[in-house]
């Protein structure tokens, strides 16, 4: 029973994960696990000092603990069951060891959560770290999907002289686009690490580290089903070898009620059936307390502290004013932005064009992992808004497409010494063809027509970049200059008050015949090179 | 898809017209026989039409599709852009092209083109899936991966001597080019030979190691589509290739043989960017008729027009 519950949630979250692309429609909820989970909302609402409407989902999951006790370990959270279900093909259980430093470890994950919301508190968004929902996002987004992708592409490759042979024309031509990321190396081990856990003691990660089911297991004991055990026990301690969360001490009639997420692996292996999970009221005992040593506890609020002071307290903070980085369009102010951002990865894998990839240290240690666009790597596609739509916490804001073309992410600005045109008198355009805006324009200069930039038309697409055809870095590359990040109001109307105008028209490639729009300087004793009198392509 | 609605019903009645003309004139062989002697065919009409009179008047295209063929159309749908953008080719243009040959008797039609944009986005956007997909036996297909491509050579390249060239295209049996007519701001205007270059992999080369005009009739000498058909329904008269830009409506569809012709008078249709040309202004259009590969002066054409 608590198995297929499992599945099912984890099929979920790999399904609303998988649907989070384009075209996604604006009703579903593809971030509904990141938006259920309490350590992210609380992180968010912290870091951002702002009520985010999308965390408010998480109260679903608070009550429903308050009510019915630790459930989300066992039978919802998606990390949880990737253990439980990785656990017995990767590892022959051993005797269970009892580890001797036990009870110390537990008390880790409350010093990690207290570590977490004082981090939270100075403005650092750090929970994404350890919380489960947002590292298997992350997990799955930077390597699952991309192997997933790449498997069905060599089963494709395989079988393509089949579907040849059989005139399957659309299967013997398909091909799925293969998305890659940046810091997928580091994603995996340390989901691996987290796995391997598992070898020293079952639901390592659960028991001792996770700080979201530290912050369950807080409001756990007032939940209604607590364990109970009749007179018929014997004590043959079957279940508490075989409990995963050693949540039952020597006692076994005792429960430790903060641990106990109510799989109910007790019931099954109690020979004496003495054990069962009753509604009850009672909040029970000296095993609800938790036993934070003051000591300990002081630690962990000057930990949080520490690290948030560390984190904020250094060049990065004052520069995020002057940032470099293009954040995706729809991004808060930045500022804002990295406070309110947690880091699952949902808007690189919602991304079409694969432009989203992480940050590693291009803006310190509180902007790890944050999305930025490569437009090197892809442009920005103007028919998807799909990032703004998966934010949990709405970090890139969920707009319209017409406000998302309006949310200008960035200026181009030609490298003359680089571009063909300028520098070698090539016939090049390509960034002229491709942009979607005619932002690009040739006039006549020396001889030549060459391109310029109309920033007024351009909102960093990143097109032209991407495709510009030199080695290295682009001839053409689009630098933060003129975004436009609001943290509320419109896009269109901020575009308009700024005068700027993304839309297809014909731009002044329509006069270009008539006037140059350049004035070279004439007279003196320069040579008067003749200005081509026409487009690229004709003769005289 | 009102709008596809009301163009069948066109389509059907034009299709009972011609053959009403064919039986009551004199039969179908004669009538299709004189009209080979046009170099070129100009119709005028909407869009899907225009296409089918175009195709009568060349002989109808069992001249050019036997039966059980595998056949490739090289529309542009390069651009995630509606029809109205004037940067890809009109799909009922394309459906019309296809459903021909179908009903001549082709094994298969394959629709190709390596797009700039996203593939999905270029094919849903360009309208040329959806007024395709009822059509059995054809298919719309962009390929943007390498594994789909294989490199030729061109004995006569000047500039260009390897080529990789979408796989597809060597082994069919009939290649159709239908380009719509745009500027295009490297090659003055972007026709038929300049719409064959979306059928290679590295196109990047052409702007920046080799001379495009030059690269794009050493193209010309392996690439040869039996049949060129330019949509001219609309032409992106500036703002080229990708646009936005200038959208004029000529409504003409342009078809011929020979690829330099067929694009020499498609220069002529419309002025470019304010200004009228004629073919041999076009620098890639005359190098491909200095080397051979077809005429450029309209004036010396035999022209049909309807």
């Amino acid at each position: 029973m608590r198995i297929i519950v499992q599945a099912i949630s984890l099929f979920l979250f790999s399904l609303f994960l998988f649907f989070a692309t384009y075209k996604l429609p604006d009703w579903f909820p593809a971030d509904i696990y990141l938006r259920l989970d309490p350590l992210l909302s609380l992180n968010a609402i912290f870091a951002a000092r702002e009520i985010i409407g999308r965390s408010l989902w998480a109260l679903v999951t608070v009550v429903a603990t308050l009510f019915i006790g630790r459930f989300f370990c066992a039978y919802v959270c998606p990390m949880g069951v990737s253990i439980d279900f990785l656990d017995p093909l990767l590892f022959k259980r051993k005797k269970q060891k009892s580890l001797t430093i036990e009870s110390s470890l537990r008390k880790t994950k409350y010093f990690l959560l207290i570590v977490f919301i004082m981090a939270a508190i100075t403005g650092l968004s750090l929970a994404f770290l350890m919380d489960p929902i947002a590292l298997l996002t992350r997990f799955y987004t930077f390597f699952l999907y991309p192997l997933a992708i790449t498997l069905i592409n060599l089963f494709l490759d395989l079988m393509r002289p089949l579907f040849k042979g059989l005139g399957w024309v659309s299967l013997s031509h398909l091909h799925i686009f293969q998305p890659v990321f940046y810091m997928s190396a580091i994603t995996l081990l340390i989901f691996g690490g987290i796995i391997a856990l598992n070898r020293i003691a079952p639901r390592f990660w659960c028991r001792y580290l996770c700080p979201l089911g530290a912050m369950l297991s807080l409001i756990s004991p007032l939940g209604i089903f607590k364990r109970k055990v009749s007179e018929e026990c014997n004590e043959c301690m079957k279940c508490q070898k075989n409990c995963p969360m050693g949540a039952i001490p020597e006692d076994p009639t005792k429960t430790r009620l903060r641990e106990c997420f109510q799989c109910r692996t007790c019931v099954k292996v109690c020979p004496q059936n003495a054990i069962t999970f009753p509604a009850s009221l009672s909040i029970g005992g000296e095993y609800s307390k938790i036993d934070l040593s003051r000591r300990g506890f002081i630690y962990s609020v000057a930990g949080g502290l520490g690290v948030g002071f560390l984190a904020t307290q250094t060049p990065f903070t004052p520069l995020q004013g002057k940032h470099d980085l293009i954040r995706p369009p729809g991004a808060i102010p930045e500022t804002e932005f990295l406070r309110t951002c947690i880091r699952c990865g949902e808007c690189m894998k919602s991304c079409l064009t694969n432009t989203l990839q992480p940050c590693l240290w291009e803006s310190g240690f509180s902007g790890l992992w944050t999305p930025k666009m490569d437009l090197r790597l892809a442009p920005c596609d103007q028919n998807c808004n799909v990032c703004g739509k998966v934010c949990p916490t709405q970090a890139i804001r969920s707009v319209s497409l017409e406000e998302k073309n309006h949310a200008k992410v960035g200026t181009a600005i030609l490298l003359k010494e680089k571009c063909l045109v300028w520098a070698q008198n090539k016939i090049c355009l390509i960034c002229d063809e491709i942009c979607p805006y005619n932002a690009i324009v040739f006039r006549p200069v020396e001889g030549f027509r060459r391109p310029f930039v109309i920033a007024s038309k351009c909102n960093g697409c990143g097109f032209c970049e991407q495709r510009c055809p030199v080695l290295g870095e682009s001839a053409i590359v689009v630098v933060p200059d003129g975004e436009i990040r609001l943290k509320e109001g419109s896009y269109v109307t901020e575009a308009k008050k700024l005068q700027l105008e993304f839309k297809a028209d014909p731009g002044d490639d329509k006069f270009i015949l008539e006037e140059s729009g350049f004035k070279v300087e004439s007279g003196k004793k320069e040579e008067k090179k003749p200005q081509p009198q026409k487009p690229k392509g004709f003769l005289q | 898809m009102t709008k596809y609605n009301h163009n069948m019903t066109r389509r059907k009645f034009l299709k009972m017209a011609a053959t009403g003309t064919a039986l009551g004139v004199a039969g179908r062989p004669s009538f299709s026989f004189a009209k080979e002697e046009y170099d070129l065919v100009v119709t005028s009409g909407d869009p899907a039409a225009a296409t089918k009179k175009a195709l009568e008047a060349l002989g109808g295209i069992s001249r050019f599709v036997k039966k059980g063929q595998r056949v490739a159309l090289k529309p542009n749908m390069s651009f995630a852009r509606t029809p109205d953008f004037g940067a890809t080719t009109h799909p009922l243009v394309v459906a019309a092209v296809a459903q021909e040959c179908i009903q001549a008797g082709a094994n298969r039609v394959l629709i190709l083109d390596h797009t700039l944009h996203r593939a999905e986005l270029c094919l849903e956007r360009s309208g040329i899936r959806e007024a395709c997909k009822n059509i059995s036996g054809a298919h719309v297909q962009a390929f943007q991966e390498r594994k789909f491509f294989k490199e030729i050579n061109i004995p006569q390249g000047k500039v260009l001597n390897r080529v990789e060239v979408i796989q597809e295209v060597l082994e069919c049996d009939l290649l159709i080019n239908i380009p719509v007519a745009k500027s295009h701001s490297a090659t003055g205007v972007s026709l038929g030979l300049k719409g064959l270059m979306g059928l290679i992999w590295d196109r990047e080369s052409f702007h920046s190691r080799i001379n495009i005009n030059q690269a794009l009739s050493d193209l010309a000498t392996v690439i040869k589509p039996q049949l060129t058909i330019i949509d001219a329904t609309r032409a992106l008269t500036s703002g080229g290739p990708g646009g936005p830009g200038e959208v004029k409506k000529p409504n003409l569809i342009i078809a011929g043989t020979d690829p330099v012709a067929v694009d020499s008078y498609g220069v002529t249709i419309v002025p470019w960017y304010g200004q009228n040309f004629k073919g041999r202004q076009v620098e890639h259009l005359l190098i491909a008729h200095q080397r051979g590969l077809g005429k450029i002066d309209t004036d010396q054409l035999k022209i049909y027009r309807g």
